[in-house]
């Protein structure tokens, strides 16, 4: 006989602790392309991230809104699950039945368009991907910001500017209410309630882990090919990469515009799998400082290592999650901070001990071992003939 | 008569900033790592004179000495166990800016749990806490913080210019920044000095995070918000001078301060939330044009560099 809440509460665990290792990889990945693959030292991560949860807390809701003619009076709207939603929820303010605003009444309008994407899939994965290609462009936009003092500054002065110019999303959103809803943030509408409510995170983490997959797969098939052995040489020995005709100022570009990219994409997925947001979350300790210390702890330019890093610290903050009931009253402070001074004291120690990360970066073999050693076995035998 | 309470914000928040822009460009020029920890070092400033006024109810300007020791002996240990043995192993500068990144999260992880113990131990409001309530009122002038922080810009930058032009250590201290093969080959103990300008950036840190804390709502990531003011300035200031380090953190202070509240006369109060904009946009500028920043201005090189249509970056 199997406890049953035993199962559910490993269920639960499990999903949250798969959804957040999928997110962080996809943000570490492309941190890892940057940094791990090219020696670009990107300390303002957070900004492509707070890009793409900004997009899909401001685009997909407006738009919908706008679709449906939401903002002027209830009697104007097209679909009438929407304005027999809205009229049900205006006992609570009155308003609402002449005119709306997105961020006025944001939860309202959240709500009431979530009951038109639960009954509509094609819609719900049509506004999904629609986000995640935007949030793609803004975030590319914003590498191709990046690159430019990316290609002229030093490691440190551009580590400077970078981590300054990241921190330029999260301020603006917090301080004004029109992009994400300021000090209080807003409801994103949410593209994975169709399935059913009981499988709700469930699918919403497995789409993230899919889109985590993809992504793990396209860094490890660059990292095999022949760009990848340019962005090596570009971040081993730069002048050499040039005189052999390399274009570095073109891959550091495409690289920061790849990665960037990549980041928006993991923020917007987060921004859709919490089902709301607000701008303080998207801070330079979660988005920036924590990534760096996953990538370097499990090994840069390292796929394994970086996913490695990746499981070591989301475990380590699930596991205090999980066990905050049991340590909060022994504990005098709350243990949401124990990760962050144990990832600290971790890292120094990594980095005095085993700067390499735990698994360090091996040669790449573009073709499979088996290849190459019958490769090898074909040579030898020609030459001895 | 009491002064402006705009020009109040904007001299405490300027010398405050320009004393903490101090201390990175004093690490940056012996160690050549920024601290990405700075700001937090203030915090613990703050922290202590919140545990001096609010949970021992001492006098406010007691934290002062204290708040100077404990950020002060903070820093010194960062260097000490984890940027020394660095060094000593040869990590490169990247790997010594990542350890300070990791000092960052222990002092936030730190701070906080230190503002939950006295809440839970003393039932005193450690977070989004005003302590102006603590500060003397000084007849005619308003809050003793803003005679304060005058007074530590005027004292911190004698005693500097004392320290390094009439002592010894002083003027090791600059040959070990000048030259640090060349004055070790003389005799000079360049890890000490590493080591006191360490001590000294966190001490200057540790009384800017106490004037802060008079003056503004504090919580344990005040200090790390205003890294981006604290780069800013440094980086107008050029990173290899103190006195450009001051200059900077003035001009930065003044401008979000003061500058932003001109500017939201005459363009309306929209412009207040975009207050960020603004140290960014004089980095940038430094960086395009005069990428060494104040302390390396020479007028007729900044027209030779326009005219070539913008610099090459530091």
């Amino acid at each position: 006989m199997i406890d049953e809440e035993a199962l559910r509460s490993a269920y639960v665990f499990l999903t949250y602790l798969l959804a957040y290792l999928a997110i962080y990889l996809i943000v570490n990945l492309s941190l890892d392309l940057e940094y791990g693959k090219s020696g670009i030292p990107n300390f303002g991560k957070v900004l492509s991230v707070a890009a793409g949860a900004f997009v899909a807390g401001s685009i997909p809701g407006r738009l919908l809104g706008y679709l449906f003619n939401v903002y002027s009076g209830v009697s104007g709207i097209t679909d009438p699950v929407v304005a027999e939603c809205i009229r049900g929820l205006s006992p609570q303010k009155p308003t609402i039945l002449d005119r709306m605003d997105y961020i006025e009444d944001n939860s309202i309008i959240v709500i009431c368009i979530n009951k038109v994407l639960y009954a509509n899939p094609v819609l719900s994965i049509g506004i999904l991907l629609m986000t995640l290609l935007m949030a793609a462009a803004v975030g590319a936009a914003l590498g191709l910001v990046a690159s430019y003092p990316a290609l002229r500054l030093r490691e440190d002065y551009l580590a400077m500017t970078l981590l300054a110019f990241g921190e330029f999303l999260t301020a603006i959103g917090y301080y004004t209410r029109d992009i994400v809803g300021g000090t209080l943030g807003v409801s994103v509408v949410d593209p994975f309630g169709w399935v059913g409510g009981e499988f709700r995170f469930l699918s919403a983490t497995l789409i993230i882990a899919a889109v985590a997959g993809l992504i793990v797969l396209y860094v490890r098939l660059v990292s095999r090919s022949p760009l990848g052995r340019a962005l090596r040489a570009m971040r081993d020995q730069e002048v050499a990469a040039e005189v052999l005709g390399k274009d570095t100022v073109a891959l550091r570009r495409n690289v920061l515009m790849v990665s960037s990219a990549i980041a928006a994409i993991g923020g917007a997925l987060w921004a859709f799998y919490a089902g709301g947001l607000i701008a303080t979350a998207y801070d330079r300790a979660t988005w920036t400082f924590l990534p760096w210390v996953m990538v370097i702890l499990g090994g840069a330019g390292n796929e394994v290592g970086v996913l490695l890093g990746t499981s070591i610290y989301v475990t380590a903050r699930a596991l205090i999650d999980q066990y905050k009931g049991l340590l909060e009253p022994v504990l005098p402070f709350s243990v949401v901070w124990l990760d962050r001074l144990l990832m600290g004291i971790v890292l120094i120690v990594i980095l005095i001990a085993r700067p390499q990360g735990i698994l360090p970066e091996k040669p790449v073999y573009p073709l499979g071992r088996a290849r190459i050693r019958r490769i090898v076995e074909a040579v030898k035998s020609r030459s001895s003939s | 008569m009491a002064v402006d309470p705009l020009v109040r914000d904007a001299v405490i928040y300027a010398s405050t900033l320009s004393m903490l822009s101090l201390g990175l460009t004093l690490t940056y020029m012996t160690t050549k790592v920024p601290n990405f920890a700075h700001g937090s070092l203030a915090t613990v400033g703050s922290y202590t004179l919140l545990t001096f006024a609010s949970v021992l109810k001492l006098n406010a300007y007691y934290s002062i000495p204290a708040a100077f020791l404990i950020s002060g002996a903070v820093s010194a240990a960062f260097y000490l166990l984890a940027l020394r043995p660095l060094i000593n192993r040869g990590a490169g500068l990247l790997h010594q800016m990542i350890a300070t990144i990791a000092f960052e999260l222990v002092l936030i992880a730190a701070l906080n749990i230190y503002a939950d113990l006295i809440t839970q131990t003393f039932r005193v409001q450690s977070r989004d806490v005003l302590l102006r309530r603590f500060d003397v009122q000084i007849e005619g002038i308003g809050p003793g913080v803003f005679l304060a922080s005058i007074a530590f810009v005027a004292v911190t930058l004698t005693a500097l210019v004392l320290l390094l032009h009439r002592t010894r250590f002083g003027v090791a201290m600059r040959a070990a920044i000048e030259n640090p093969m060349l004055a070790g080959t003389l005799g000079v103990n360049v890890k000490l000095v590493y080591l006191f300008s360490w001590f000294l950036a966190g001490g200057l840190a540790g009384v800017s995070g106490v004037l802060l804390g008079l003056h503004y709502q504090q919580d344990p990531a005040f200090g790390s918000r205003m890294l981006v003011s604290i780069f800013a300035s440094s980086i107008l200031g050029g990173l290899s001078s103190i006195y450009g380090a001051v200059l900077g953190g003035f001009t930065i202070g003044l401008v979000e301060i003061y500058g932003i509240f001109q500017l939201s006369r005459a363009v309306g109060g929209w412009i207040l939330p975009y207050r960020i904009v603004f140290p960014l946009l004089i980095m940038a500028v430094t960086l395009l044009v005069f990428p060494k920043g104040l302390s390396g201005l020479q007028l007729s090189g900044i027209t030779a560099r326009l005219r070539k249509g913008g610099g090459k970056g530091a």
